[in-house]
């Protein structure tokens, strides 16, 4: 691996991050195949909207777009999120449809929305959601509180 | 994990190649000399390298006159790979590959060139590729081209020798180009060198 001091370039963005960011896409997909179009989606999309925001936050921008593209591709194949999860199950909350949920969950900012997706829709512990979004336990509770709040008001 | 991911990268590159994305393929070939690590863009080689990574002055000249679109691509340097094994084994006494200079300076591109029409075996000097090169008194500076040629062995600066006849300065070291004069004058064993793996962190 080169120095900071050398020119980001695409080869050396894939040799730092390709494989955290395929074990992510595997984590929110569950899926070889819809992982491996995560992956080739997020580092595209990278390569398009090239450079990265800030040098040195490569990671966390690559986690982010990551993300995005695993919940857009969940609302093209309309797969349900388990809405007990949500703690929504109260009545009026039937006609809740996916839909809803994935636009609220869209709009969340892109920490809480990644630490509510590997917490509420993959069910990944505490412990490993704080590790996989590189923040502290504490941390990853509070975000994931925070996007349970904001998910149950744009539902209700 | 990692086959996934090696067969993943692979299809990106070959996506990111189609999009127009991916300007430069790289990659590291075993040789007798230890690791070179190769790039090749859309006009030729741009690059070989004595090491299994990247070096950083040469990748900003790539990412200065490509952009930062460079990918691993083991099939973009196939067929200079190609060439340097049989190069290295002593069945080839010229490359060629098309070699892209363009991202050099004008005087660069002059000294590399008379460096490349030294032939496979004969040897010249610092003042005498500058000679070539139209600038007789820049033997100096002709000198530092050479140490800094993004392309040893395909480019010959092993061939170019100080005026008192001692070998100079190398890239890749003094016994490498001590091995590939050597390899010039027909000293290979049986079967070509045995490649050294590279090391790998």
């Amino acid at each position: 691996m080169i120095g900071m001091t050398a020119p980001l370039t695409f080869g050396e963005l894939l040799q730092r991050h390709e494989r955290e960011i395929f074990a992510y896409a595997l984590r929110l997909t569950g899926d070889r195949d819809d992982a491996d179009d995560v992956y080739q989606e997020t580092f595209l999309a990278a390569f398009r909207g090239w450079p990265p925001p800030r040098r040195g936050r490569e990671r966390a921008w690559l986690y982010r777009i990551a993300t995005n593209k695993a919940i857009d591709r969940a609302r093209r194949a309309r797969r349900l999120v388990r809405m007990d999860d949500l703690g929504l199950a109260a009545p009026e909350r039937d006609g809740a449809s996916l839909a809803d949920l994935a636009a609220a969950v869209r709009v969340l900012p892109p920490g809480q929305r990644a630490a509510f997706v590997l917490r509420k829709v993959q069910g990944l512990e505490y412990a490993e959601v704080a590790r996989t979004l590189d923040c502290s336990e504490d941390a990853a509770r509070s975000r994931v509180a925070e996007a349970m709040k904001k998910v149950r008001e744009a539902m209700r | 994990m990692n086959d996934l991911v090696t067969e993943a990268r692979e299809r990106l590159v070959s996506r990111a190649r189609r999009a127009g994305l991916a300007t430069v393929g790289y990659r590291v070939v075993d040789s007798p000399l230890g690791p070179l690590w190769i790039a090749v863009g859309p006009k030729g080689v741009l690059a070989i390298h004595y090491g299994a990574e990247a070096p950083e002055v040469d990748l900003r000249r790539i990412v200065r006159a490509y952009g930062p679109g460079v990918l691993p691509d083991p099939r973009r340097a196939d067929a200079v790979a190609r060439e340097l094994d049989q190069y290295f084994a002593g069945r080839r006494r010229a490359f060629d590959v098309a070699v892209d200079l363009s991202p050099l300076t004008d005087f660069q591109r002059r000294i590399l060139g008379a460096t490349a029409r030294v032939a496979f075996g004969a040897v010249s000097t610092y003042a005498g590729v500058a000679a070539r090169a139209g600038s007789a008194k820049a033997f100096r500076a002709a000198g530092q081209a050479l140490t800094a040629n993004p392309l040893p062995i395909v480019v010959p600066c092993h061939r170019i020798l100080a005026s008192d006849g001692t070998l100079g300065g190398y890239a890749g070291g003094l016994d490498a180009k001590r091995r590939l004069l050597a390899l010039e004058r027909g000293d290979v064993p049986t079967g070509g060198w045995p490649k050294k793996a590279p090391t790998r962190s």
